[in-house]
């Protein structure tokens, strides 16, 4: 598959899991579904963020003309 | 980063032309150290919960340190995360290798399956501790964790499967075979199992829509082949390409293997009623299970001894590669557990087996023996060729930490055996009146010496890991395993 198709197709699901994650630690009745939630808001923010940097990584790679 | 590798050839593979390709093994190393991790943080919860159950003062009177949810944690980590780590390392490095094909699904997909699964065992442990279960075993994690967990496996499947859709091989070599039965069968229990309604949406707990009888089967159908397909399948896999590369031999028989596939993933499933001998579930369920556990030696004696006959002509081998060691007596140990096993779902073995240590000492093994010495042997394979050193850093570390592992297995399991006989004949013991000879108390209070060196074996198989630790850091920063410029070539056709 192609590097910049996979990038967007599971950055897309991370961030609706970010966003279910939100939700649930928002009408959170417990501890186990607030610390869940947060949690995997936490996930889906940096998980996301290490994709948009792999992405200018790569291009940077390319402007020097080296291969990743 | 990825590696620029070529590929080689197994040895029951057709030999076709090659073209140079990139394989993703950045994933493959995530793995490899996450597998180490958690391979230490599960033998050392181990130690903690054998000391509780010799010293209940060692529960520190919280709840959260109390046996009850610490075992969990135990188990959880030493099946899902250590050995579930060291599966999807392998089978990532098995199937690119095999296949001569880049994984498939871009480096995006591969990292959501290593951070997302290891972010699944670190909440379902945080889970346990806070007191939050199914109270269902190997099945612990509540419905939200469970629908997390059912995205990252098909993301597993979808890159492993895409893989073979790939491959410029003619062949599925039986390693895949047995990698995709553990990956399709684990999708259907862990779906099977986990069918419950949640109290609500924002609240961590559901109620399963089987109840009763019904509740257990299904419980016991899942448990069992989390034993069949996680725990023995999918390490199949593992020894099906790991000792002939280590021994430098092929498959002793490739037919034997295929039949040793088809056999056992068709009689594993029908074996769960085993673990529910004399009890309400119908006799006939319950002897069905027995008959099919007992055929079950068959197959995984089979896959045994293709195993070790493989080392046919490389015996030798086993003096001076210690990771091979492990490897060889993993199946040896495989050997014996699925003696064991059959033998113990006998239901009149089993009315003297049935919820005492003898049981413990059995998985234990399985688990310790089998799975974490395949993985062991695999890993100690693995690490050079990873992060392309020379070698490992000391084989004599290896031969410290298999002697060490192996003498704390034996002291596991043997006094296992004896405090389990002892427990099933305390609790069935009558005097000449007809009353019970033994209080309960009697016999927990007769256990504390086997619970005591029980503790002692767990000890040394996690000092033997923390070697192994060392030894691979060592071998990834020494300066003596770097690879010396005359000798890349070699390694690069490794």
């Amino acid at each position: 598959m192609h590097e910049q198709t996979s990038d967007l197709v599971v950055g897309l699901l991370v961030l609706l899991l970010g966003l279910v994650g939100l939700v649930m630690a928002s009408g959170a009745l417990d501890d186990a579904m607030y610390v869940f939630g947060l949690s995997l808001l936490g996930f889906a923010v940096v998980f996301d963020l290490g994709l948009v940097k792999r992405y200018f990584d790569r291009i940077d790679a390319a402007k020097a003309g080296s291969h990743v | 980063m990825s590696d620029a590798v070529m590929g080689a050839a197994m040895p029951a593979a057709r030999p076709v032309s090659r073209a140079a390709v990139t394989y993703n093994m950045d994933v493959v190393r995530k793995f490899t150290i996450a597998a180490m991790f958690w391979a230490v943080v599960a033998f050392l919860v181990g130690v903690v919960i054998a000391a509780q159950l010799a010293f209940p003062i060692m529960n520190l009177g919280l709840e959260w340190t109390a046996f009850g949810r610490l075992r969990p944690v135990h188990t959880s980590a030493a099946i899902f995360a250590f050995g579930g780590s060291a599966l999807f390392a392998t089978s990532f490095y098995i199937v690119q290798r095999t296949c001569h094909a880049r994984l498939f699904g871009g480096e995006a997909l591969h990292n959501f399956i290593f951070w997302g699964y290891q972010f699944f065992i670190v909440m379902a442990a945080l889970s346990y501790v806070m007191g939050f279960s199914q109270g269902q075993e190997y099945a612990e994690p509540e419905w939200h964790l469970d629908i997390f967990l059912t995205i990252i496996w098909v993301a597993y499947g979808v890159a492993f499967i895409g893989t073979l859709f790939l491959r410029q091989e003619p062949h599925i070599y039986v390693a895949n075979w047995f990698f995709m039965a553990f990956i399709i069968t684990v999708a259907v229990l862990h779906l099977g199992n986990n069918v419950a309604l949640p109290a609500s949406f924002f609240e961590a707990k559901s109620y399963s829509v089987y109840s009763g009888v019904q509740n257990a089967l299904v419980q016991w159908w899942y448990g069992h082949n989390a034993v069949g397909f996680f725990l023995t399948a999918a390490f199949l896999g593992m020894m099906y390409y790991f000792i002939p590369k280590q021994a430098g031999r092929p498959v002793y028989s490739y037919r034997l293997s295929v039949v040793h596939f088809w056999s056992l993933i068709f009689m594993y499933i029908w074996a769960g009623p085993h673990h529910l001998h004399y009890t309400a579930l119908p006799d006939w369920a319950q002897t069905l299970g027995m008959v099919f556990s007992i055929i079950l030696w068959m197959p995984s004696w089979g896959g045994m001894i293709n195993g070790l006959m493989t080392l046919s002509g490389a015996w030798d081998k086993l003096r001076t590669d210690p990771g091979l060691r492990f490897s060889v007596t993993a199946v040896g140990f495989y050997g014996m557990s699925t003696f064991e096993g059959p033998m113990m779902s006998i239901k009149e073995v089993n009315g003297l087996a049935h919820y005492t240590d003898w049981v413990v000492g059995h998985v234990h093994s399985g688990a310790l023996g089998w799975v974490a010495f395949i993985s062991f042997g695999a890993i100690y394979y693995l690490v050079p060729i990873l992060w392309k050193r020379a070698g490992l850093y000391s084989n004599r570390l290896v031969a410290w930490h298999y002697w060490i592992a192996t003498l704390g297995i034996v002291l596991y399991i043997t006094s296992m055996w004896v405090a389990g006989i002892m427990q099933g004949l305390m609790w069935r013991a009558y005097d000449k009146l007809g009353f019970l000879q033994y209080s309960f108390a009697e016999s927990v209070n007769a256990m504390h010496p086997y619970y005591v060196i029980r503790m002692l074996g767990g000890v040394m198989f996690l000092l033997g890991a923390l070697m192994m630790v060392f030894n691979l850091i060592m071998t990834v920063r020494s300066a003596s395993t770097a690879v010396q410029p005359a000798r890349e070539t070699a390694v690069a056709g490794a």
